[in-house]
């Protein structure tokens, strides 16, 4: 019964966009995963557009003063099991507006982070790359038994991710 | 009518052609729908959960109601609560109205007028979901009821009409006699109707072009803002069964039901085979309109309704009669 509901969890992430402040780059990648060139749709990921609705929340950008109510605000919206993906260098940490006087800084300030993928702004394939170690931290493939295979080394948010998605 | 429970029936209600059944045909006619829309827009579409994706709308289901079940503090509670699983259970049992396998659920032939009791079911579903929306406290969710109810209103009544076309050739308004009586489909007797009934689907399903109620670029989510888990599940669900029912509708009505040919003594397997099959032809032809049309404005949604697809459809019934009554039967055509 778990398993089915986390494999059900793990095929279907349907993820909000939120811009906290961004410039627009990262935004701009986001958008690039819904085309024909990336689309994610293949992982059953879709972009929907009420908080209600969303698994994953992807943020982008340094976290304003103004913004950083909204933000709680929507992620508050969501229900469990939820996640939270900083996109780009400032979301993850201020980037180069760290220190600036309207800036609040990472969203880690503000919400819990379960994955960051820096960049600026980061490839789509990084972002789909970011994705997936989230999705597969919620569900590691079991072991494949392969002679000298280099044994990969858990992504050090695996036990955070896991007890919130139980 | 003395009530015998009878495993079979039992059998037939909860397992095939009844409530498993529906509910793996919706889930398939929607893994379908989001394939080819992809593949028309020049993307793969689902590919991870099972072979070519074909679990995706289980695994979304699956999810939906697992997750947490948020109920905002202004909402009418009990509304809120039972509509979506009301409005669900009402389009299930409006299929199982529907002749599948060659005979409904029940394993009737239906009764006289089963066409208009499921056309009502149709609707009440539709108030349902207006109520489901409604009872949301949100204005989004607001709106999207107000469109909602506008809409439906509106194309029922073309709707109704239409459905009277293959009534009138086939002489009767039992769902199972109309489909049984197309040795020559309808569809060749009268295109006109088709053409309008598929249009009529559209309107009456809220697809493209006539998604107002649920335009996610203005209305977030429209009536659905709100829901959250298992509540946001069954909406998905019934407007899902909605697309089903109304295209089993367009397979009984015009393209001649269950009726194929029959080998090896099977008969309830090749008429499920022969329904399904028309089914999905037209759950792609509505699928292809979907991804291919913009979405109209609300206004002109309306405008089309009252001042062309109205009069059309009284046209339509109007020369059906007249075609019926001087050509087709004097000639012993499609009867």
């Amino acid at each position: 019964m778990t398993d089915t509901k986390t494999w059900a969890r793990v095929k279907s992430p349907w993820v909000l966009h939120f811009n906290s402040g961004a410039c627009n780059g990262c935004d701009i990648e986001i958008v690039a995963l819904l085309t024909p060139k990336y689309d994610v749709e293949r992982f059953g990921i879709k972009l929907e557009p009420s908080p209600r609705h969303a698994d994953v929340l992807l943020v982008t950008g340094a976290v304003t003063h103004q913004c950083a109510e909204r933000l709680k605000r929507v992620y508050d919206q969501m229900p469990q099991p939820k996640f939270v993906v900083a996109i780009g260098a400032c979301a993850c940490s201020g980037g180069v507006f760290e220190g600036n006087y309207s800036v609040v800084g990472g969203v880690d300030k503000v919400v819990p982070v379960s994955a960051y993928i820096p960049g600026c702004p980061p490839r789509p394939e990084a972002i789909i790359d970011g994705v997936v170690k989230l999705l597969s931290a919620i569900n590691p493939p079991k072991q494949k038994k392969q002679a000298g295979a280099p044994k990969a080394e858990p992504a050090p948010i695996v036990e955070e991710v896991k007890q919130n998605a139980q | 009518m003395d009530f015998v429970l009878d495993p079979m029936l039992i059998f037939r209600i909860l397992v095939f052609p009844g409530f498993t059944f529906i509910l793996f045909l919706t889930l398939f006619c929607d893994w379908v729908e989001r394939k080819l829309e992809a593949r028309i827009q020049n993307r793969v579409g689902p590919m991870v959960a099972g072979p070519g994706g074909i679990l995706q709308p289980l695994a979304d289901f699956i999810k939906l109601l697992t997750k947490e079940d948020i109920e905002p503090r202004d909402t009418k509670k009990l509304v809120f609560r039972y509509s979506p699983l009301l409005a669900f259970a009402i389009m299930v049992f409006a299929m199982c109205f529907l002749p599948i396998d060659g005979a409904s659920v029940l394993s009737t032939g239906g009764f006289d007028g089963d066409l208009i009791i499921i056309l009502t079911f149709a609707t009440i579903a539709n108030f349902l979901l207006f109520l489901a929306g409604w009872a949301s406290a949100n204005p989004y969710g607001t709106i999207g009821s107000a469109r909602v109810l506008t809409q439906f209103l509106g194309y029922d009544i073309p709707l109704y009409i239409l459905a009277l076309t293959p009534a009138f050739i086939a002489g009767s308004l039992n769902i199972a006699t109309i489909a049984g009586s197309q040795s020559l489909p309808f569809i060749l007797l009268a295109p006109w109707a088709f053409v309008l009934f598929i249009i009529t689907i559209q309107a009456e399903l809220e697809r493209d072009p006539f998604d107002v109620p649920h335009s996610e670029s203005e209305l977030v989510g429209g009536l659905e803002t709100e829901y959250t888990g298992a509540k946001l599940a069954f909406l998905h669900l019934t407007r899902d069964v909605q697309v089903v029912f109304g295209s089993a509708l367009v397979v009984l009505l015009f393209l001649g039901g269950s009726s194929g040919p029959v080998f090896f003594g099977l008969d309830w397997f090749f008429y499920t085979l022969w329904f399904v099959l028309k089914l999905l032809v037209v759950v792609v032809i509505s699928e292809y309109i979907t991804t291919v049309v913009a979405r109209l404005r609300i206004d002109q949604v309306l405008t089309g309704n009252w001042k062309i697809l109205l009069p059309a459809a009284l046209l339509s019934l109007m020369l059906t009669v007249a075609l019926v009554t001087w050509v087709y039967h004097p000639f012993g055509i499609g009867v």
